[in-house]
């Protein structure tokens, strides 16, 4: 398989790139082919991921962009943490595009496909790249078409939120513009390796505010505490399959841009202090908030932000299990809070109502899909045969080696907040399942193109559970790639 | 004092715009306003990344003729940056105007204190 597709790691970002601007070309020929091309350009995608899976892992791949080297030239950096992500966007992307053959049918369609595919590849393309200024334009590309779908319905409640995610976004993208001009100004050198190699010839105090600025603005979207006020109206108003998209992609990504400028480029520090403190809080205020809700789709929104926080937290411990903790915490998110956007899609759209009251008894009328979003639920809880318990564990277990009673504490806190958690999920699936109303049920499920993605994606989550050694063979050289930035600068710079 | 203005005016003015529109978007209440105010904050935020390749007495960074030395020229990345970053600017603000009509259609009001249909 290794020698037999031996592609460019660029094609990952231009494929995509290429195919949603072919779309509105192909929409003058049919209609109906348009919801095919998502489908096939990301099928191709995983393909290429997985294909360059084990060659990145003996190896590092540095794609050289126009001929210069680095630090002259914009380079691709293909690491274990790049091709781990770029394997998740894919997929997740391939199987919420099946999803969507089925759940979009009304509105401006083709625009749908288009932006969808544009929202993905910016993701990948912030994933895979080495340079500040190429994160800036793929992290643009990935915003701009995120603040569009989320308006995608054109009702009330879509607009609203976009519009109030659209203004704290790009207050967001001007401060990380800021903060790479400070850089810029700073050191003369856009490349993220070059920057990470000059970085202790400046006293730390004056790069205090360039990190400052770089963590605010990419932490609109990564929704760290105080910044994530878009995010439930967001992710509840926008359609299902992007709401999937949204939680499970987009804010990760973000994530991932926080980790890597402030681990690769700033260096580990005594800021990741802070920032444990931010990740408990806001994985607190997340779970409490979600506690609360009636709107199932505001509840997972919600229950996002508790994740994220958790996710933070994991990458604050600094040490080399933390950092993998939390990268497959990041994959554990991804699949199931995209299960559970997917499985309460058709859910919503059969009750035709959001509230989570209006579910009483529907476990008796779509039994796989309620099966699917039970699934879901256990694995991001963390009950044993999913892979929330083996992501869970080994966070609890590197925080608990850290050792002091600081970490006894802050592990205290995070385990009550997924003590609430279990709370408020426990309560959906006590009311789908034991809770009957009167009248008589025939199983009307949802559609076949909806049902494969999420069978799918329960899969995943009980295979990685059960054999969680062919994640964690990744795992170990990512958090390392994060950790020795050394490693990093040379193998770009040479 | 007045030395460090005259040579750091360009900065200053930069971050006085970049000011002047976070002043903006935070406090007033008509969403057209909110959005002039993203306007100008971009603006100041380009012509700050432009004043970074700045350099007094120096000439435009294209080899135009023999001899022209290059320690003289002005920083051309910078500039680049700023041309990518003045597109991203217009995108996001034909983006915001045309949900600024859409909302206008379904609210009637364009005062963001009472579009407040999503809550708790």
């Amino acid at each position: 398989m290794n020698e037999i597709i031996d592609l460019n790691p660029v094609v990952l970002i231009a494929v995509p790139l290429a195919l949603a601007f072919l779309v509105p070309l192909l929409e003058l020929v049919s209609k109906k082919i348009v919801k095919w091309i998502p489908v096939i350009g990301f099928l191709f995608n995983s393909v290429i991921a997985l294909s360059l899976l084990p060659k990145v892992l003996k190896e590092t791949i540095i794609v050289k962009i126009g001929g210069f080297s680095p630090p002259f030239c914009i380079n691709l950096v293909v690491g274990p943490v790049g091709i781990l992500l770029s394997v998740l966007i894919s997929v997740t992307g391939f199987l919420v595009a099946i999803y969507a053959l089925k759940y979009i049918k009304e509105g401006a369609q083709q625009k749908y496909h288009i932006l969808y595919m544009l929202l993905l590849t910016g993701a990948t393309g912030v994933v895979l790249t080495g340079d500040i200024f190429n994160l800036f334009v793929f992290f643009e590309i990935l915003c701009i078409s995120s603040y569009a779908l989320v308006a995608y319905l054109g009702n009330k409640a879509g607009i609203e939120s976009s519009v109030k995610y659209l203004i704290q976004g790009s207050i967001g993208s001007s401060f990380l513009l800021i903060g790479i001009g400070l850089l810029y100004g700073q050191f003369g050198t856009l490349n993220m390796a070059d920057i990470a190699n000059q970085i202790e010839t400046v006293s730390s105090i004056s790069l205090y505010v360039p990190m400052i600025f770089m963590i605010t603005g990419l932490g609109i979207e990564a929704a760290i505490f105080p910044l994530n006020a878009w995010l439930p109206d967001a992710h509840s108003s926008a359609p299902s399959s992007i709401s999937a998209v949204l939680s499970g992609i987009a804010i990760e990504v973000g994530l991932y841009a926080v980790i890597r400028v402030l681990f690769t480029i700033f260096g580990v520090s005594d800021f990741l202090m802070f920032f444990l403190f931010l990740g408990v809080l806001t994985l607190l205020i997340g779970e409490m908030c979600a506690f609360s809700q009636e709107n199932i789709k505001r509840m997972l929104a919600y229950s996002s932000i508790g994740q994220i926080g958790l996710i933070v937290f994991a990458f604050s411990l600094a040490s080399s299990h933390g950092v993998s903790g939390g990268l497959f915490q990041m994959i554990n998110h991804t699949l199931s809070k995209a299960l559970l956007f997917l499985a309460s899609g058709f859910m919503i759209y059969k009750t035709g109502s959001m509230k989570i009251s209006s579910f009483e008894g529907i476990g008796r009328k779509m039994p796989l899909t309620c099966l699917l979003f039970t699934i879901g639920t256990f694995s991001l809880v963390g009950l044993p045969p999913f892979v929330g318990f083996a992501s869970k564990f080994m966070i609890i277990r590197a925080a608990l080696a850290q050792g002091q009673t600081l970490y006894t504490i802050l592990i205290g806190l995070v385990l009550l907040g997924t003590v609430i958690e279990g709370a408020y999920f426990f309560r959906i699936i006590q009311r789908m399942y034991f809770k009957n109303n009167s009248e008589v049920h025939q199983k009307e499920e949802s559609p076949v193109a909806g049902l494969i993605p999420m069978i799918i994606f329960a899969s995943l989550i009980i295979f990685i559970g059960l054999y969680p050694e062919f994640v964690t063979k990744i795992l170990d050289p990512a958090a390392s790639e994060l950790i020795n930035k050394i490693d990093y600068i040379r193998s770009v710079l040479g | 004092m007045i030395n460090f203005l005259q040579n750091n005016i360009f900065y200053i003015s930069a971050f006085g715009l970049i000011l002047i529109g976070l002043f903006i978007m935070l406090s007033k209440r008509n969403l057209i306003k909110v959005i002039i105010g993203l306007s100008i904050l971009e603006t100041g935020v380009n012509l700050f990344i432009v004043t970074l390749g700045f350099l007094s007495k120096g000439t435009a960074p294209i080899f135009s003729k023999s001899g022209l030395d290059m320690q003289k020229m002005v920083d051309p990345v910078p500039q680049a940056l700023v041309l990518t970053a003045i597109v991203i600017g217009l995108a996001v603000l034909a983006l915001a105007l045309s949900l600024a009509i859409r909302l206008y259609n379904h609210f009637g009001t364009l005062n963001l204190q009472k579009i407040k249909e999503q809550k708790w």
